[in-house]
Order: structure tokens, then C-alpha cells, then sequence
């Protein structure tokens, strides 16, 4: 082998076992966008871990995250069940609502008790629990971007154009690629402002 | 009609206070720097009030000041930065974009109003502190340039809300963090282009000047400047 | 292989052996199921009353959903609940009308301040050594109410005392029923700078035991004694309010305002006019205007018989202070003693007020009663009343008012002579903000059982054997009757606005829970389960009065009250000029007043005046554990973080002390080491400095911090009201290090120049 290609491969090698033994998170990751970073000293990073800082930048997301429960959208839409009925909110303010576990139970104190999974989520209730979902739709912290459903709903985007048929999803998966070109582009064809301050604030 | 935002700091009524620099950290995710980080110059206030001293004991003067990002026309700090992070939004604003801003920092090095903060860390907020934090406002990470955005998430939402109600906004109906908290009603803030709203007339007064006006920013924040007492009658 | 390949390869094998699955629900806290249900992103507005002075300034609460980490049952998890994120002013509120002042923007921080207790504790190791543990709730009401019984039991019930901040409204009604029927003596009501002198020379000079409302929108001339009415006194947001008003409120028409004090204050920086006085003679000064205005008739028609029968001399003219003596006293020049006199006369109207240092002196009477009668003789504007009135009463006895006849010091020093058995503390700091002359903190340390209801600890509650932890203002019932602000009645009334966020209770609501368990009188005189029974039974009654509510029934009427944040009186028909001088006649005549100032400390060892100034930002020292008022740089020095003293320029060039510098200040009661700053707006022979920092004991963002003036100051009083003189104390000063040494924080960064330097930022 060449002098120079085993300099590399080493260097290489090295580098990244380097960045490896600062990967790992010095926290747990949490759910919250607003939770408080770790300010260590001089030097703080962007991002809580390397990690963080490939995937945001590669845009990496998660396509299809384990959820707790096997909830399957398929089943619930073809039973003619809508959108809001459990995405509360989503037409008034800026986020669409996880329903509670109360909401599941409504109707899942009746309808398919057997199944293991409605057993699962009789359980959390009976424990006092939320389900803890994963989330599936986000913008990473970094791009400062405040997005606001509800003026989307009230112009008539479908839900579907931004977060795929759900009808052939069980649990969520993101189906569509939401970065910023998606975003302008559709701006640009409804004539809608595509000013920076319109959703970086 | 589009909007033209601006404000009117009237500083024959500014009392000092310093209520407004609290409702607008409140409002805006602002970090506390602490101590020592402090010390260093590096603590972020979005407004700041000034005071002057003249004279000696027993006659000395003083003037408060508030100062704010001026939201200028022809803003010194928008053709330096590299990345288009700082630029002139459709209304008006001088827009800070924090996921473009790679903090070389030639926008605060231009403004000669030293209203723009630099986030030298990344903020933390002991928990829980954290709670109170404000939704709908971006929280900057280190490496963001940050300034007074004329509270352009309550903008946003003031409009967004007529839009939704099919009716124009009205002058009055929202407001400033730091506008909303002024007891004396130093700070007005409002729609320059609306001929009706209270800010376009107070900036029409005759008591109306700009901070630097001759430096050619065309700023959009207008100081009335402080009355005088006349033996027997007012000004 | 290829570079290009080779490059991806080794990317990809990086990325991927980096790439944790860090993701995986198990490494998360688990969810608490919501107890309330808000829409996301969606604000809802709900009233408030802000807690942090005692002007009692109604809120407006901006609630959202958020996440919360939080305990239940010893179990830390997330729940979704409805978070506190902004405050307002309530625009209904008569006193603030929809504005807020800084520190009134900061109870977030109280709320969500990282040092509040969570859950009830209990002593372990040494009184003072920090060391608790935590118990049940069941457990620690168990053992308070166990000691209370014994002293039932016992018969020695006169032996429990209750130690707290002055309240009004139903809270403080909770409190003395309580007492009263456990047998105990009366509540001590303790806060640093009570007004006791000035409600003293009120009820003598207008019938009114009460802090004055002052109308400053319809004045066209201020004169303040020493009063910080846009900072810190009496009520700040509802006189910044007329403040802002006349100034620029009318065309053609603007206010002059004239401050009279020693060291410049915030407000006083506002001034068209600063008039330096002598600390103490302010009195003087106000009866030297007077003898100008009585001797040249310059107001034809008043003569302000009643303040004025307050005042030897008066009727005659006030012989004893023309012009040329008043110079002598005050360092007035005669010229400005006159020519104000002559401003005032010729205004449309005009109003005099006395607050702050020169009613915290020996003759703090005799100033405010001088003051007063000043202000009889030229607030004589008939057409749109008078500007200093007083809010009037509420119509039922929703409301209950303290007792004005006995200063906070004075309660103090009899708690400590009369040796409790048990102590019951709630929000009141003595040990910090009493001076040490008092000693009580010996008088505290020798009570055997202390209960703390506060949410944090502090100097006095690191004292306690047991605490039960308040909920934080916004997560209870709260009520209040602002005492001055508002000229119309008004009682405030506010539910919750966001669910306890720890494994805390309201005190009110436990002390009822006792009142239960103890039985007997003191059941039957606190019938209620829970506070907002109380306050209902409270408020409804005032439905059937003229108000800002109309309700056909109480169920109507309660909510409405709620949703406003209170109840406001319609006007009563009195016309403001009789209302603001209706009160009875005094019985007495205050002749034997103590008109000259004395001082703690001869003029030879202790040269300068030392004059302690209420924090804007840090008030008495209750707000020093919120970081943004530490942060707050203060308005006239900038500084943050620090304490300072402020020293005149040339007598700081004449000790050989610069900008910054480590300086001693010593009393006679003792010394502390702070920064100077050099300021032009202060006597050559006065020193001042802030209150609120030099905490030992109160958190990570307040311990440790400056250094606390009222710990050195002499236990000199006012006669009268037994109130403390801190304005009295003398004391010297020396250089003792560099800047290196102060370390004082400015925000301009570092020790930049103050005040002719250029400001770097």
C-alpha cells in the first residue's frame, strides 16, 4: 500500500475516533425545543452533541420512529374518523395537538379491547401516564423557524400536501421532504410572501 | 395598504424605569449572562436605557435615554453582513434571520446605534427558568447576532389573526412588549403608514428628531424630545 | 481504490460508528397524564396580582401549554400544563391601568425561580445549618398541628406569634381570626420600609391613616420631598401613569416638577428643577415655601387651618421660618425658597408630597406634618379636585386594614420581649432587612419551634424547624386592597393562573386545614375549607353596591369579579376635596414633634450622612433572588450584580478615592466593604447606597453577594411610631483597595468610566 493512502486512511481513522469520544450526548436528549444546553465554559458548541450536529446538517431525521404504540392512521381514517377530530388546534394556533390518552380511551374503552395494543394504552391511562410519542414532524432548532398551522389550514392546504396520505400510514412516517425549497415553492405558487421574517423569528 | 412599523420614544415622558428592558427580556427568550460574563460586556439588552450626566452637585442634570435597534430605512448594518442574515423586511423591519447569521459580526460593527447583542454562548436557563419561556419567539443559539425586532412575533400574530378575521388590522389593537408596559406612555409603537394611528401623528410633532438623523439610517424610531419650563408658561 | 470512494467510505463508516441511537423512548423521563387541556400555541389571558411591593398593581397572566419536568408522588416526569409566560398590567385594574412596572415584569421569576422549596422539610442538623429533609405533607401538618395543640392543651396559646410581611385584604382577615381565636396576640406585620410616620402625619393632618393617591394627570406643579413616586414609593406604576400624563398629556399644557433631596434619585432625574436640602430640614424647607405664600397672601383664600393647626406658629404666620433662616437650616438659598414659593402660588394646580429619607428621621414627623400643610394651603384646585386624596373605602368590610399605630420595628421589638413559644413565619426577612442593633436575630434563635409557610429560604427561614411551602403567587387564591393608587374603591381578586407546578400548598388554604384539625373557637371562627370559600363569602356582598359589575345573582357575580381581577367602586358623590379632608378632627395636636434632625454618630468620628436607598430592581431585598433584577442594570450607574455606595465626586478626589475602588463604610453598629462610584448628584457630605444585596443566605443568584446597608445602621427611631430613622445613621469612610479588589460590575463592561466618560456601548 502507498505511504500516502495509509496517512490518510490513519488520519482519517484517528479523526473520527476523535469526534466518536465526543459523539455521545452529555445529556439525554429530550423532547423539548427549549430545554437548556449545556454551557460548559469557553467553548459551546451549537448543538449538544456531534451527533446532533451531522444530522442536523445532513438532514437527517428519523423517517419512520419507533412509536410506543402501534397506532395505525390506515384503520382510524377508513373508519371515517377526520384529521382534527384528534389533531386538535390545528386550525386556531400555531401546532397541531398529539391527542391525550384520554381521547384514545373514549372510544377505546369499548371498541377493540382485546387487541394487546389498546391494552398498552389502557395501561399508561390506568398508570396516569402519557403516551410518550415520538415526534415525527419538526424543524431542527437551529433553523429558527416558527411555523403556524393555522393559516395554512384557513388558506386550504390539505393536511395531506405536508404530511402524506395518511391513509396508507399505520404509524407516521415522514413522507415528505419538508425543507425550506418545499416551503418557498409552494409560497411562490399561491403567491404568498416568501419574506425571510414571514417564518425566521 | 401594506405597514410601515414604527416607533415614538417621547422622552419628556421616559421616567427611567427600565420596565420596558424587563417586559422585552420577558418577551423575547433573552438570556441572563450572569456575573462574571457580565463583567465582560457580554450581557444582551434588545433596549437599554441611556442616561447623561451634565453639571455638578447641587445642579446636575440628567437625561434618560431608551435605545432601541432604530429599524432604520438605509441600515448600516444590512450590506455588510456576508450571508443576508441582516436585511429589510416587506414591511419595513430590519430582519435578523438567526439560522443565516454565522457571526462574523460586521452588522454590529456597523450600527452606530450599538443596539445589536452577539451570543458569545449558548444561553441556559437554570431549570425552571426554562418554563417561562416564550413560544413564539426563536431561542438564538451561540454563534447569533440578536436584536429588537419590534416584537415582529406579536406583528405576525396580529396579522395573521385579521387575515383569519377577513378585516385590516387596527391601530391599538397589539402592541409592543416594551410599548405595553410603559407607565407613562413614553414608548408608542404603530403603523407609520396609517395617517390615523397615534404614532404617525406623535412622529409628526414638532418636538420629533432622529438619534444620528445626520447620518443618513432614516431610522423608524422617532425621540420627542424632552419639554422645557418656562417662567409662567409651558412648552 | 479511488479518492473519491475512498472519501464516502470512510464518511459514512465515521458517521455511522458516531451515530448513536440516542433517540429510543426509554432514555426519557416518563409522561405524566395532562390534568388540564389547552390548546397548544394558543395564549389565554388571565388575571393576576403582583405581589412583589405592596402597591397590589393588578396582572394580566399570558398562560400556554408547555412541557414541565416535574415530581409527582416522588417520581420525576413531564407533564403538558399550562406555563406562565408573559405578565401585562390588567387594564382594569383602577391602580396600573394595564401597565407594569420592571420588577412587576420579574414574578415569572418568582414562580419559576430554580431555588423555590418544593416540598414541605424539616430540620435535621444544626438551626442555620441548612439541613432539612424532606417529609410528607401528612406528616408535616401532623407535627405543626400537634405543637399547636400542646399549646392549646397547655393554656399558654399567648405564646404563638405570627411574623409576616404587612398584607391587606382577606388574607391578613385569615390570619388575626386565626389568631385571635387560637388566643394568641395580634399578627407582627414587619417590612423594612413601612410607612408608619407618613400614615401617622396623615391621620393628623387629614383624618386618613393611609398612604396618599396622588392625581398627578391633572397637576401643573410637583413638588416632592425626597419622594422616589416613579421608582419605588408608595405606588410607582399608577403615579408614573400621571406622571407621563402631565408632561405630555395636554396641548399647551405641561407640568413643572421640582425634587427636593440630597442624593439624586431616579425620579429625582427626572426633575425641572433638583433642589439639594440638608437630609432632615425638608420639613423646614416645606414651611419656609409656606411662610413666603402666608406672608405675601399669595393664595387668597386658603389658609390650610386644619394641617395647619399641625404646625406651632402657623396662624401667626410661621415667623420662625422666613426665607433667611430657612437658608441657614436647609442650605437653600432664600432667592429659590421664594421664587418656588411664587411658581407654586401662580400655578393652576399644584400639589407637595413627602416621601422616602426625610421621613426615616428622628423628626420624620414634624417634615411630613410641614409637608402636609404646604400641601393644604396650594392643592386648592376645587374644579377637578384636589391631587392628593385618598382611595376611598370599600363599602362592605370585604377589605380589612391594618392598624396604623405601630410601626413594623415596633412590633418587632415587642415580639422579641415577649419570648414566644412558637413562631410562624411567613414572607417576612427581619433577620435580614432589621438592623443588627436589634437583635433579633438572638430573638429569634431563642424560640424553641419556628415554621416557615415561605417558598424559599432566606436568612430568617433557614432559622425555621419545619417548612410548608407557599404555592407561588400565581399558582393561588389571592386578594388585596391597594391602599393608595386608585381613586376610586377597589378591592383585587384573582384565582390561580397556572396549576402548582411542585408538591406545595397554599398557606392560606393550610392554615384552614388546621384551624379544622384544632377545633373548638378556632374552627368556629374559620368556618371556610378553602381560601376561595373565604374570599367568596368576602366578595359577594358587594353586589348589591354601585360598581364596575352588575349581577342579577351571586352566582353571577362571583365570576365576574374573578374574570376582571377585582371589583371597583363607582364614585360615591363626595366631592374629592371634602373625601380628601373628611376624616375625624385629631384629638391632639402634634406640638411636641422633634423638629430638628439628630444623627447616630458625632459629626467628628462619623462625618458623612448615610442614606440606604430602596432598590428599584432588588425593593427591600425580596426580589435580589430573580436574575434579571440582578442583571437590570441600575438607571444612574449602570451598575449590575454589585453593590455600590455613590460618593460625591470631590470628596472622592479629597480622600484620594477613585472610580470603583474598594471602600469601608463604617457606623458606629458596624462596617461593610463595597465599590464607590463617584456621582455628581449627591452632597459632598452624603453617602448612599442601594438596599437588597449582602444576602448570606438566599439562593444562587442572590447569596453572597454586595453587602446589605441596613445591617449597619443605628436602632434609631422616630418617637412617635417607634418607626426605624433609617436615614439617621453617620458613618465614615476609607479607601481600602483598588478596582481589582470591588470587583464592580458596570454594563457598560468592566469599570468604564461614570459619569463623563463616554459609555462604550
Amino acid at each position: 500500500m502507498d505511504l500516502r493512502k495509509g496517512l490518510l486512511i490513519g488520519v482519517g481513522v484517528t479523526g473520527f475516533a476523535v469526534l466518536a469520544a465526543f459523539a455521545f450526548p452529555t445529556q439525554v436528549a429530550s423532547s423539548s425545543a427549549t430545554d437548556d444546553y449545556v454551557t460548559s465554559g469557553v467553548f459551546t458548541p451549537a448543538h449538544p452533541s456531534v451527533v446532533d450536529a451531522f444530522e442536523d446538517f445532513l438532514e437527517i431525521h428519523p423517517e419512520h420512529p419507533a412509536q410506543p404504540i402501534a397506532y395505525t392512521h390506515k384503520i382510524h381514517l377508513l373508519n371515517g374518523m377526520q384529521c382534527v377530530t384528534c389533531h386538535v388546534g390545528v386550525d386556531q394556533g400555531p401546532e397541531a395537538q398529539i391527542p391525550n390518552v384520554t381521547v384514545c380511551m373514549t372510544c377505546h374503552i369499548a371498541i377493540d379491547t382485546d387487541n394487546s395494543e389498546i391494552k398498552k394504552i389502557a395501561a399508561y391511562q390506568a398508570r396516569g401516564e402519557a403516551i410518550p410519542w415520538m415526534r415525527v414532524y419538526d424543524y431542527s432548532d437551529s433553523a429558527h423557524v416558527r411555523f403556524n398551522h393555522a393559516p395554512h389550514i384557513r388558506a386550504g392546504v390539505d393536511c395531506v400536501q405536508c404530511h402524506g396520505d395518511m391513509t396508507k400510514q399505520t404509524t407516521a412516517e415522514r413522507k415528505v421532504n419538508l425543507n425550506m425549497g418545499y416551503c418557498v415553492e409552494c409560497h411562490k405558487q399561491k403567491q404568498v410572501s416568501i419574506d425571510c421574517a414571514t417564518c425566521h423569528y | 395598504m401594506s405597514h410601515k412599523w414604527g416607533l415614538v420614544v417621547d422622552l419628556d415622558r421616559c421616567t427611567g424605569c427600565e420596565a420596558c428592558v424587563v417586559a422585552c427580556h420577558s418577551e423575547n427568550n433573552i438570556p441572563t449572562a450572569g456575573e462574571d460574563q457580565a463583567a465582560r460586556g457580554r450581557t444582551i439588552q434588545w433596549i437599554r436605557v441611556e442616561r447623561t450626566w451634565e453639571g455638578d452637585f447641587p445642579n446636575p442634570k440628567v437625561r434618560f435615554q431608551p435605545v432601541l435597534c432604530q429599524q432604520c430605512d438605509a441600515a448600516p448594518c444590512e450590506p455588510v453582513c456576508p450571508t443576508y442574515a441582516s436585511y429589510h423586511t416587506e414591511e419595513g423591519l430590519n430582519g435578523q434571520v438567526y439560522n443565516r447569521c454565522i457571526g462574523t459580526r460586521f452588522c454590529a460593527n456597523a450600527c452606530p446605534y450599538t443596539v445589536r447583542s452577539f451570543n458569545f454562548f449558548n444561553p441556559k436557563w437554570e431549570k425552571p427558568l426554562n418554563l417561562q419561556l416564550n413560544p413564539d419567539v426563536s431561542v438564538r443559539s451561540v454563534g447569533i447576532m440578536e436584536k429588537c425586532t419590534f416584537c415582529v412575533q406579536r406583528i405576525k400574530s396580529a396579522e395573521i389573526q385579521a387575515k383569519a378575521e377577513r378585516r385590516e388590522l387596527k391601530d391599538g389593537e397589539f402592541t409592543t412588549a416594551c410599548a405595553q408596559s410603559c407607565a407613562s406612555k413614553a414608548l408608542v409603537f404603530g403603523d407609520l403608514n396609517d395617517p390615523n394611528s397615534e404614532v404617525a401623528r406623535m412622529a409628526n410633532s414638532d418636538r420629533a428628531t432622529k438619534l444620528l438623523g445626520d447620518l443618513g439610517t432614516k431610522p423608524n424610531v422617532t425621540y420627542l424630545e424632552r419639554g422645557n419650563w418656562q417662567d409662567g408658561t409651558n412648552s | 481504490m479511488e479518492r473519491r470512494n475512498f472519501l464516502k467510505i470512510s464518511a459514512l463508516t465515521g458517521v455511522a460508528a458516531t451515530l448513536d441511537a440516542c433517540h429510543a423512548p426509554d432514555k426519557q423521563l416518563i409522561r405524566f397524564v395532562q390534568e388540564e387541556y389547552l390548546v397548544p400555541g394558543i395564549a389565554t389571558i388571565k388575571p393576576g396580582i403582583c405581589t412583589l411591593c405592596s402597591a397590589g398593581c393588578g396582572l394580566e397572566v399570558r398562560v400556554m401549554q408547555g412541557d414541565a419536568e416535574v415530581v409527582r408522588n416522588g417520581q420525576t416526569g413531564i407533564i403538558k400544563m399550562g406555563l406562565a409566560k408573559k405578565l401585562e398590567g390588567n387594564p382594569r385594574s383602577p391602580v396600573n391601568k394595564g401597565k407594569l412596572c420592571a420588577r412587576g415584569q420579574a414574578g415569572l421569576q418568582v414562580l419559576y425561580n430554580p431555588d423555590r422549596i418544593t416540598h414541605p422539610i424539616k430540620r435535621t442538623g444544626a438551626r442555620g445549618s441548612g439541613e432539612f429533609q424532606e417529609i410528607s405533607w401528612d406528616d408535616a401538618i401532623k407535627e405543626i398541628s400537634s405543637h399547636l395543640s400542646t399549646l392549646q392543651t397547655s393554656k399558654s396559646t399567648n405564646v404563638l406569634a405570627f411574623l409576616a410581611r404587612p398584607l391587606r385584604g382577606q388574607r391578613r382577615e385569615l390570619i388575626e381570626k386565626f389568631l385571635k381565636s387560637f388566643g394568641a396576640p395580634h399578627a407582627v406585620w414587619y417590612e423594612p420600609f413601612d410607612e408608619a410616620v407618613l400614615r401617622q402625619a396623615n391621620l393628623l393632618s387629614f383624618g386618613h391613616a393611609a398612604l396618599p393617591t396622588l392625581n398627578l394627570g391633572q397637576a401643573d406643579y410637583v413638588i416632592s420631598f425626597g419622594a422616589d413616586f416613579l421608582g419605588t414609593w408608595n405606588s410607582p406604576v399608577s403615579q408614573s401613569i400621571g406622571y407621563g400624563v402631565m408632561r405630555q398629556g395636554w396641548a399647551g399644557r405641561r407640568a413643572k416638577f421640582v425634587q427636593v433631596e440630597s442624593r439624586m434619585s431616579q425620579t429625582g432625574a427626572n426633575a425641572d428643577e433638583w433642589i439639594a436640602c440638608r437630609p432632615g430640614t425638608e420639613g423646614a424647607l416645606a414651611l419656609g415655601i409656606a411662610h413666603v405664600i402666608l406672608s405675601e397672601k399669595l393664595t387668597p383664600h386658603a389658609t390650610a387651618s386644619r394641617t395647619g393647626a399641625q404646625i406651632a406658629g402657623w396662624a401667626a404666620g410661621l415667623p420662625e421660618y422666613a426665607p433667611q433662616e430657612v437658608e441657614k437650616q436647609t442650605g437653600v438659598s432664600a432667592t429659590v425658597i421664594t421664587r418656588l414659593a411664587h411658581e407654586i402660588a401662580r400655578s393652576g394646580s399644584a400639589t407637595a408630597f413627602i416621601g422616602g429619607a426625610p421621613l426615616a428621621q428622628t423628626n420624620g414627623l414634624f417634615n411630613a406634618l410641614a409637608v402636609n400643610a404646604l400641601e393644604s394651603l396650594v392643592d386648592t384646585n376645587h374644579e377637578t379636585g384636589p391631587i392628593l386624596s385618598f382611595t376611598p373605602d370599600v363599602p362592605t368590610n370585604v377589605a380589612v386594614k391594618p392598624d396604623p399605630s405601630q410601626s413594623g420595628l415596633a412590633s418587632l421589638a415587642a415580639l422579641a420581649k415577649s419570648t414566644p413559644q412558637m413562631l410562624l413565619l411567613y414572607d417576612a426577612n427581619p433577620i435580614y432587612s432589621a438592623p443588627a442593633a436589634t437583635k433579633i436575630r438572638e430573638a429569634i434563635a431563642k424560640i424553641p419551634y419556628i415554621v416557615s409557610f415561605g417558598s424559599f429560604i432566606d436568612e430568617t427561614s433557614a432559622q425555621a424547624d419545619l417548612i410548608l411551602p407557599d404555592n407561588a403567587p400565581l399558582e393561588q387564591w389571592l386578594d388585596g386592597e391597594p391602599e393608595s393608587g386608585s381613586t376610586q374603591a377597589f378591592v383585587s381578586v384573582a384565582p390561580p393562573a397556572v396549576a402548582p407546578l411542585h408538591n406545595t400548598r397554599p398557606m392560606t388554604d393550610v392554615l384552614l386545614g388546621l384551624a379544622h384539625q384544632l377545633g373548638g373557637e378556632v374552627a368556629k371562627a374559620l368556618l371556610w375549607t378553602s381560601f376561595d370559600a373565604m374570599l367568596k363569602a368576602a366578595f359577594i356582598p358587594l353586589r348589591t353596591h354601585a360598581g364596575s359589575i352588575n349581577a342579577k345573582t351571586d352566582d353571577e357575580f362571583w365570576p365576574a369579579v374573578q374574570k376582571d381581577g377585582g371589583w371597583v367602586g363607582a364614585s360615591t358623590g363626595v366631592s374629592p376635596a371634602a373625601q380628601a379632608h373628611s376624616g375625624a378632627a385629631p384629638s391632639k395636636t402634634a406640638s411636641d414633634v422633634k423638629r430638628e434632625p439628630e444623627f447616630a454618630g458625632s459629626a467628628s468620628d462619623f462625618p458623612f450622612y448615610f442614606q440606604p436607598y430602596v432598590s428599584p430592581s432588588l425593593g427591600d431585598g425580596s426580589t435580589a433572588n430573580l436574575p434579571w433584577m440582578q442583571e437590570l442594570p441600575d438607571v444612574l450607574t449602570t451598575a449590575m450584580w454589585s453593590s455600590w455606595v455613590e460618593i460625591n465626586q470631590k470628596t472622592g478626589t479629597r480622600l484620594g478615592i477613585q472610580q470603583g475602588d474598594l471602600v469601608e463604610i463604617q457606623s458606629a453598629q458596624g462596617s461593610l466593604r463595597v465599590p464607590a462610584v463617584l456621582s455628581p448628584g449627591i452632597a459632598p457630605d452624603l453617602v448612599a447606597m442601594p438596599t437588597g444585596q449582602g444576602h448570606e443566605d438566599f439562593g444562587r443568584f442572590a447569596s453572597e453577594r454586595g453587602a446589605n446597608p441596613l445591617a449597619i445602621l443605628a436602632p434609631v427611631t422616630e418617637e412617635s411610631t417607634g418607626s426605624l430613622a433609617w436615614a439617621a445613621t453617620r458613618v465614615k469612610i476609607t479607601r481600602v483597595g483598588g478596582p481589582e479588589q470591588a470587583k464592580l460590575v458596570l454594563f457598560s463592561g468592566g469599570l468604564s468610566g461614570f459619569p463623563h466618560e463616554e459609555e462604550s456601548r
